[in-house]
C-alpha cells in the first residue's frame, strides 16, 4: 500500500504543476506582431500601458520568412491563442471567419477608412500605411538634370533611364534602377507588390476592375500587362545584371545599393526608409542623406497614382480578453499610443486626427501624394493564397534571365501559368 | 499480494470506474468544446483519470491476470506516447486528407477529391519525378564517395583522425543552416566563375542541391564504412596476403564481402533520407527554377522536391487537407520502398 500511497501523492504533485500552468491568467494581454523591425517600439508601448493602466501586454514579433498564419494555427491547436494577431490577406482573415471580434463600436473606427472589413464586420486594426511606388534618389536625379515630375509615361521613364544610363560614371552608379528578381526570397518584391502595379496603378482607391478580373479564374487584361511587361523589360535592360545582382541578390544588398547611392531608382515601396535610417545609416549618410521621392510605375501614359495601404492589420481573438485587447487598441489609437508608434517605431499613421509625423524619408512624399488624392490601393490581398511564391515570383526571374525573350512572351506565360494556378 | 480483502476490491473498483469516467468525460469536453479555453483542464483531467485507472487495474484482486495487468502498466508510458505522437496523428492525418481541412477546421468530406486532383497536377507529378531521380543519383553518389573517403581514412595515411573529423563535420550543421551557406557561396563566392548564380536555372539548382547533399551526408556514410572496414577480422587479411592476394583482390573479393551488411545499412540510410529530402531544399532553392514545358504546362516550381511540394501545398497554398493527402501518399511510397530495399539486401546478405 505505501507505493500506491506513492504514486498517488506523484499524480497530485503532477495534477497540481499540471492545474497551476492552465490558470496562469490574470489581466495579462498577448499581441503577436508581424513587423520585427518595430519590436521595441511596441514595447516600449506595452511598457507606458502597463505603468498607466496595470494591464501586461506581452509583444511576440515574427518575422523573416515565418510563416505567421501557420504558426497561430500551431498555437490555436496547441498552447493557446493570442489576444490580438497579425492578419496580412483576404485569406489570412478567412481562415479566422467566425472567431474574431468586430471592432466597429472602438473609438478609433471612425477616425480612419484602412480598417480591414470582413465578413464579421470591422475585423482589422490598421497601424500604419505603406506606400509602392518606383523609388527615387532626388539629388542624383538633379545632378542629371531630371525632373522626375516629367516622368508620366513609359517614352519619358525610357528617356530618363537613357540619361541616367549615360552618366553612370559620372553620378558613381552601378546601375540605373535597384531591381532584382530572385524567387527564392524575394518573390513577394515582384510577384506581389510589383504585380500590384498591373493591379491597380493609376485606379481609384475602391476600383478593382483588374483585381476581380484575376479573382475570376486567373484572368489577364492581355492590353495592360503588355505595358507593364514593356515596363519590367525596361528594368531588366537598366537593372545591375554583370554582377548577377538581377537575378541572384538579396534584399539587404538592394537596399544597401540605393542607401549608398549606387542605384538611381529602387523597386522596394517606403518600408526601406527604416532600413536606410537605422542599419543602412553609416553608408547613407556617406551619399549624403540624399532626399528621396517616388513617382508612380507610369506603364502607361497617365498613370499617376502611387499605392498606399496598411500593409496587414491586427484583428482580436473573441475570448475572455476580448474588451482589454479592444481598450488597448483605442489606447495605440490616441494620441499617446500614436505619439510612441510614430516617432520611435517610424509608423505613418492611418487616423486622421494624428498630428505626428515620422522622421522617415518617404512620410513626406507618402503626405503630398495622400493631400493631392493621387494613391490607389493595393488588392494584391485577394490573390489566391502563395500566387507570388508559387507561380509569379519565378516567371520575373525567367524573364530576367532571357528564359522568357520578350514582353509579349512573358504576358503569354503570365496568363497561362495564372489560370493554372487559379484552376488547381 | 494474496491479501484479496474486500476493501481493497472496493478501492481498485472505485480508481477504474471513477478514473475510466474522468477519461472519458476529458475526451468528450476535448472533441466537444472546440478547443474553449474555459475546458483547459481537461488535459489535467486525462492524467488523473489514466493514474486512477492504471492504479485500479494494479489493486484489481486477481491472482490468475495479475501479471498481465503489471505488464500492461508497464509498458503504458511507452504506448501512450507511441499512440500520441505517432498513432493518433497518423490515423487523423489519414483522416483530414478525405475532407477540406483549412488546417482549423473542417466543414465537409470530399472522399477522394484530394486524392484526385493530387495526380491532375502536373507540378506534384514533377516533384515525384525530380524525387526518385534525386534518390538514384544520391544513393549511388553518396556511397561511392564515402566508401571512396573511408577508404582513404583506414588506409594508415598521415593525419588521417584530421580527414575523418573534417569529412565528418558537415553533418553536425543542420540541413537549414547549410542550406544558407552553400545559398550565399553559390551566388556570392562561386557567381564570379559561373556568371549566372547556379541556383537561378533548374537543372543547374538540382546539380547544386546534390553537390550539397552529398557534402553533407558522405561523412556520416564515410563513418559507418570505416567502422565496418576495421571491423574487417585481421587474420583474414593475412590469409589473403599469404595467398598472394593484391590490394585490388583483397579490396573486392575480401573485404567488400565482409561488410556487405554495412552496404545493407548504408544504402538504406541514404535511399530513406533522400527521399525525405526537405531542409537543404528548402533553404538552398526555396523549390524555385522553371521548367517550360511539362506535360502541356509551364512549371514555377523545378526543384521543388515532394516532401517541400506538401510542405509547400499545405503552408503557402494554404490548402492543408490536400496537402495531407500527397503526405498520405508520401508516406506509402516510402514504406513500400523502405521493405522492398530490407527485403532484397537481407536476401543478398544469406547468400554472401
Amino acid at each position: 500500500m505505501k507505493k500506491g500511497i506513492l504514486t498517488l501523492l506523484v499524480a497530485g504533485a503532477l495534477v497540481a504543476g499540471l492545474a497551476t500552468t492552465v490558470s496562469a491568467d490574470g489581466e495579462s494581454l498577448r499581441l503577436v506582431n508581424g513587423k520585427i523591425e518595430v519590436d521595441a517600439a511596441l514595447k516600449e508601448a506595452a511598457a507606458k500601458y502597463e505603468e498607466e493602466t496595470g494591464v501586461h501586454v506581452e509583444i511576440e514579433s515574427m518575422g523573416g520568412g515565418v510563416n505567421i498564419q501557420d504558426e497561430l494555427k500551431k498555437q490555436y491547436q496547441g498552447t493557446g491563442m493570442p489576444d490580438i494577431f497579425v492578419c496580412g490577406s483576404d485569406a489570412d482573415f478567412g481562415n479566422w471567419d467566425g472567431l474574431l471580434a468586430d471592432l466597429s463600436d472602438c473609438a478609433w473606427a471612425a477616425d480612419t477608412d484602412a480598417g480591414y472589413v470582413g465578413t464579421d464586420g470591422l475585423v482589422g486594426f490598421p497601424y500604419t500605411t505603406e506606400a509602392i511606388g518606383l523609388a527615387y534618389n532626388a539629388d542624383l536625379l538633379e545632378k542629371a538634370g531630371i525632373d522626375p515630375a516629367s516622368i508620366t509615361g513609359p517614352e519619358s521613364m525610357r528617356a530618363a533611364f537613357e540619361t541616367l544610363d549615360s552618366m553612370k560614371d559620372e553620378l558613381g552608379l552601378t546601375a540605373v534602377i535597384g531591381w532584382c528578381t530572385e524567387s527564392q526570397n524575394l518573390y513577394w518584391s515582384t510577384g506581389s507588390h510589383s504585380f500590384a502595379n498591373y493591379l491597380d496603378a493609376g485606379l481609384a482607391r475602391d476600383d478593382t476592375t483588374y483585381s476581380d478580373l484575376l479573382a475570376d479564374g486567373g484572368q489577364i487584361d492581355h492590353d495592360r500587362f503588355l505595358a507593364y511587361a514593356e515596363m519590367i523589360a525596361l528594368f531588366n535592360e537598366y537593372a545591375d545584371k554583370d554582377s548577377g545582382f538581377l537575378t541572384s541578390g538579396t534584399y539587404d544588398q538592394q537596399i544597401l545599393g540605393f542607401a549608398s547611392g549606387k542605384y538611381a531608382f529602387v523597386t522596394q515601396g517606403s518600408w526601406i526608409g527604416a532600413t536606410m535610417t537605422t542599419d543602412d545609416a553609416e553608408q547613407y549618410a556617406e551619399a549624403g542623406n540624399f532626399k528621396v521621392g517616388m513617382i508612380p510605375y507610369a506603364f502607361e501614359e497617365g498613370i499617376d497614382t502611387i499605392l498606399t495601404n496598411s500593409p496587414s492589420w491586427w484583428a482580436v481573438f473573441q475570448n475572455d480578453n476580448t474588451d482589454a485587447a479592444k481598450a488597448f487598441l483605442d489606447w495605440l489609437a490616441s494620441d499617446e499610443g500614436q505619439e510612441i508608434l510614430v516617432m520611435k517605431g517610424g509608423f505613418i499613421s492611418p487616423f486622421k486626427s494624428c498630428s505626428f509625423v515620422a522622421e522617415d524619408p518617404f512620410a513626406e512624399t507618402i503626405s503630398s501624394y495622400t493631400a493631392a488624392g493621387k494613391t490607389s490601393a493595393w488588392h494584391w490581398l485577394k490573390n489566391k493564397a502563395g500566387l507570388d511564391q508559387n507561380a509569379t515570383g519565378q516567371l520575373y526571374q525567367d524573364f530576367a534571365l532571357g528564359s522568357i525573350p520578350d514582353a509579349e512572351s512573358f504576358t503569354q506565360a503570365m496568363t497561362s501559368v495564372i489560370a493554372d494556378y487559379y484552376a488547381s | 499480494m494474496n491479501a484479496n480483502t474486500a476493501s481493497r476490491k472496493l478501492l481498485s473498483l472505485i480508481c477504474i470506474i471513477g478514473g475510466a469516467a474522468l477519461i472519458i468525460a476529458s475526451l468528450v469536453l476535448d472533441v466537444m468544446g472546440d478547443g474553449a479555453p474555459a475546458y483547459g483542464f481537461r488535459g489535467a483531467m486525462l492524467v488523473v483519470g489514466i493514474v486512477a485507472l492504471l492504479f485500479g487495474l494494479y489493486l484489481f484482486p486477481t491472482l490468475k491476470y495479475h501479471r498481465r495487468l503489471i505488464y500492461i502498466i508497464f509498458l503504458f508510458p511507452l504506448l501512450f506516447t507511441f499512440a500520441v505522437t505517432v498513432i493518433i496523428p497518423l490515423c487523423l492525418g489519414i483522416f483530414y486528407s478525405f475532407t477540406d481541412w483549412t488546417g482549423i477546421q473542417y466543414t465537409q468530406f470530399v472522399g477522394f477529391g484530394n486524392y484526385i486532383s493530387m495526380f491532375q497536377d502536373p507540378q506534384f507529378i514533377w516533384s515525384i519525378l525530380i524525387t526518385f531521380v534525386f534518390v538514384v543519383i544520391n544513393m549511388i553518389l553518396v556511397n561511392l564517395i564515402a566508401f571512396l573517403l573511408a577508404l582513404l581514412c583506414t588506409n594508415g595515411i598521415k593525419g588521417d583522425g584530421f580527414f575523418r573529423a573534417a569529412y565528418f563535420l558537415p553533418n553536425l550543421i543542420g540541413g537549414i543552416v547549410l542550406g544558407y551557406i552553400w545559398q550565399f557561396v553559390f551566388n556570392n563566392v562561386l557567381i564570379n566563375l559561373t556568371k549566372t548564380s547556379w541556383l537561378v536555372q533548374t537543372p543547374t539548382a538540382m546539380t547544386a542541391i546534390v553537390v550539397v547533399y552529398i557534402w553533407q551526408y558522405a561523412g556520416y556514410i564515410m563513418l559507418l564504412y570505416i567502422t565496418g572496414l576495421t571491423q574487417v577480422p585481421k587474420d583474414v587479411l593475412e590469409a589473403a596476403q599469404i595467398d598472394g592476394a593484391n590490394a585490388r583482390q583483397t579490396l573486392f573479393q575480401v573485404k567488400i564481402p565482409m561488410i556487405a551488411s554495412t552496404f545493407t545499412i548504408c544504402t538504406f540510410l541514404t535511399l530513406t533520407s533522400a527521399f525525405k529530402q526537405f531542409d537543404v531544399n528548402l533553404a538552398l532553392t526555396g523549390g524555385t527554377g522553371s521548367v517550360a514545358n511539362f506535360m502541356g504546362k509551364y512549371l514555377t516550381s523545378g526543384t521543388q522536391m515532394l516532401a517541400l511540394n506538401i510542405y509547400n501545398t499545405a503552408v503557402s497554398k494554404n490548402n492543408y487537407a490536400l496537402g495531407q493527402a500527397k503526405a498520405v501518399l508520401f508516406f506509402i511510397i516510402l514504406a513500400c520502398v523502405s521493405l522492398i530495399q530490407v527485403r532484397i539486401s537481407n536476401a543478398k546478405e544469406v547468400e554472401l
